[in-house]
């Protein structure tokens, strides 16, 4: 009786625990939409999310600036980041001999440990001048180095070792008996992981490219230190961006003095929530599809 | 970061505040205790440190922590009751006196334009200096003009504009000299001041501006390695006359500051603002021994000690009579 009372206490105290992460999204999403109902009553959702003048003491909060912002760089960081994730993942994973393999695992786990300032440090002392001496002389312009490019770099290499992780994990749930049978017929190693490992484990690179997405979206330290906060939309790689992370973090100290500038800065934070949410959700179903469909 | 820095600035506050030597401890019948906290601008920073230390000797049963965060931090912090001053470093705002805010000047200092040392023109602009209107075009109309049209010769080289990205007391009195507000200075954001002296010594075409104490070295007193500062050509004839070229070493420029040949903006004052009237006694003591005893320690720290007038008008905002000695 007791023993199975200690099971029903257990049962329930735990779910009841399980409920509160669901549940803290929850409170955090109704909070920011609260919050920025004062600016939401008196400017036009399309306004405030395609507009491109930012003056929050004239009463203007076109956030657009910052929303390209985010999308230039997190659009640059990926197309730096997945072709180089994936093809270190299938190298570990289909042709690394053994210790190879068991050594840079936690080396890439560790990169994914570092603080995020730290890779904006390091930006500032490597990447910008890099940018701004290097690159943008090598393309015929001239950039100060704090720029959309600099923070993609940067941003790159935060998320390699979440793609790689994952597209790791990918590769592991692929049957043996798969790339036995590829082999068998005559294909050589890369013709085996061209056509079966990554024919297989397509929709699982996918979602790791998805969560490396939403991780290089709501990234904020690192970007603020290089991206240049200059809310004007990009027009190239190497103008300076303003991404919405960046706008929150610099700003939200002295918002309280203007009249809806932290109605507008919630509606920010917002924006970003759904976005990194929706992707998460979208990385998660792709993910629990592929597995279902290698067992 | 901002978590980092406080983290940081905490652990100095604690080891700034050495354990209470004995010694010291006969004062008067009822020795001051308790605590006191302070967070803001990364300006007053520095003096707030060296306050907080002396008045710990004076009061070993008091601890005070002090943490920087920027002007819009301090002000947003006092004003929710998270610390007993907000170190503000730009004017205190209605809408924020409106909230409570009573700000208390309690040194000056200046904010400096500053290029790179590896300028190209950089013996021309010492040489002329620029003007207002230089600025204003740099930083507010829309492009900025190239430098040889700033010193008046042909040629099409592009001047690099930096500014600061996070809300912050530099920016917003560079802003109020040019007539305008920190949202309206364009040019790339960079964060915090550390980091925009970085950025301009490091690229020769730069402009930017910074803090008195961070343009200038502590120790040589002298501007910062690779850093040079842009002088104002005040009377805007075209050339830095001797008496506007007050920018060799820090004294100097606080001098200059002081004679209000440096104008104001960009001079300003500093200030800490406390939520209403000091409550407990402590807080009063402390605001005091600032605006007394506590302006001793401001000019070998870079910065301008108040006149009388603004001293005894602090001391009257928080409702103290008289000076302590």
């Amino acid at each position: 009786m007791k023993r199975l009372f200690k099971d029903a206490l257990a049962r329930r105290g735990m779910s009841l625990l399980a409920v509160l992460p669901g549940l803290l999204v929850l409170l955090v999403v109704l909070g920011l939409f609260l919050k920025s109902r004062a600016i939401l009553g008196v400017e036009p959702l399309s306004r405030l999310l395609f507009g491109t003048s930012w003056h929050p003491l004239r009463g203007e909060f076109g956030l657009f600036p910052f929303i390209s912002g985010t999308i230039w760089v997190t659009v640059a960081a990926l197309v730096l980041a997945v072709p180089v994730s994936i093809l270190t993942a299938i190298y570990l994973s289909e042709f690394a001999p053994r210790f190879v393999r068991e050594f840079s695992r936690p080396v890439v786990d560790l990169l994914a440990g570092l603080p995020s300032v730290v890779f904006g440090v390091w930006g500032v002392i490597v990447v910008v001048p890099f940018v701004g001496g290097v690159l943008a002389p090598l393309f015929g312009t001239s950039s100060s180095g704090y720029s959309v490019l600099a923070a993609g770099i940067v941003l790159a290499i935060m998320i390699f070792p979440t793609i790689i992780h994952i597209s790791l994990e990918v590769f592991a749930s692929i049957p043996a008996s798969l790339r036995e049978a590829s082999l068998a017929l005559g294909a050589t190693r890369w013709e085996t992981a061209r056509h079966v490992v990554l024919r297989k484990g397509s929709q699982g690179i996918l979602a790791a490219s998805v969560l490396g997405f939403s991780r290089a979206f709501g990234e904020t330290m690192a970007v603020l230190m290089v991206a240049g906060n200059v809310p004007a939309v990009p027009r190239s790689l190497f103008d300076p961006g303003y991404p919405l992370p960046a706008l929150i973090a610099n700003n939200y100290g002295e918002m309280m003095s203007v009249p809806r500038y932290d109605s507008a800065l919630m509606l920010a934070a917002l924006v970003l929530l759904a976005v990194v949410l929706f992707f998460n959700v979208l990385a998660r179903r792709i993910l629990v599809r592929a597995e279902r469909r290698a067992r | 970061m901002k978590r980092t820095i406080l983290a940081l600035t905490l652990a100095i506050a604690a080891a700034a505040s050495a354990p209470p030597s004995p010694l010291s401890a006969q004062g008067p019948s009822q020795e001051l205790t308790g605590r006191l906290s302070l967070s803001g601008a990364w300006a007053i920073y520095p003096m707030a440190l060296k306050w907080a230390e002396d008045f710990q000797k004076l009061h070993p049963g008091v601890r005070i922590d002090v943490q920087a965060g920027g002007a819009g931090k301090g002000i947003a912090d006092v004003l929710a009751g998270a610390v007993d001053i907000g170190m503000v470093s730009r004017e205190v705002n209605p809408a924020e006196t409106a909230k409570g805010a009573v700000a208390v000047p309690v040194a000056k200092d200046a904010v400096v334009p500053t290029v790179s040392r590896r300028n190209p023109f950089l013996a021309e602009i010492l040489r002329r200096g620029l003007r207002r209107e230089d600025f204003v075009a740099i930083w507010i109309s829309g492009s900025a003009p190239s430098w040889e049209k700033l010193l008046g010769r042909p040629g099409a080289t592009a001047v690099r504009v930096y500014t600061r990205s996070d809300a912050c007391g530099a920016a917003e009195t560079w802003a109020a000299f040019l007539g305008q507000r920190q949202e309206d200075l364009n040019g790339i954001g960079v964060y915090g001041d550390p980091g925009l002296a970085e950025a301009v010594k490091r690229d020769p075409l730069a402009i930017g501006f910074n803090n008195v104490n961070f343009a200038y070295d502590a120790r040589t007193r002298k501007p910062v390695e690779g850093l040079e500062i842009c002088p104002i050509d005040l009377d805007g004839n075209g050339r830095l006359d001797p008496a506007e070229s007050v920018y060799a070493t820090r004294d100097d420029l606080i001098k200059a500051i002081a004679a209000n040949v440096y104008p104001s903006p960009p001079a300003r004052e500093l200030y800490f603002v406390l939520r209403g009237k000091p409550q407990s006694r402590l807080l009063l003591e402390f605001m005091t021994w600032v605006l007394g005893t506590g302006q001793k320690d401001v000019p070998e720290m870079g910065y301008l000690p108040l006149g009388p007038d603004r001293l005894a008008k602090g001391l009257a905002a928080i409702g103290a009579t008289d000076i302590r000695k």
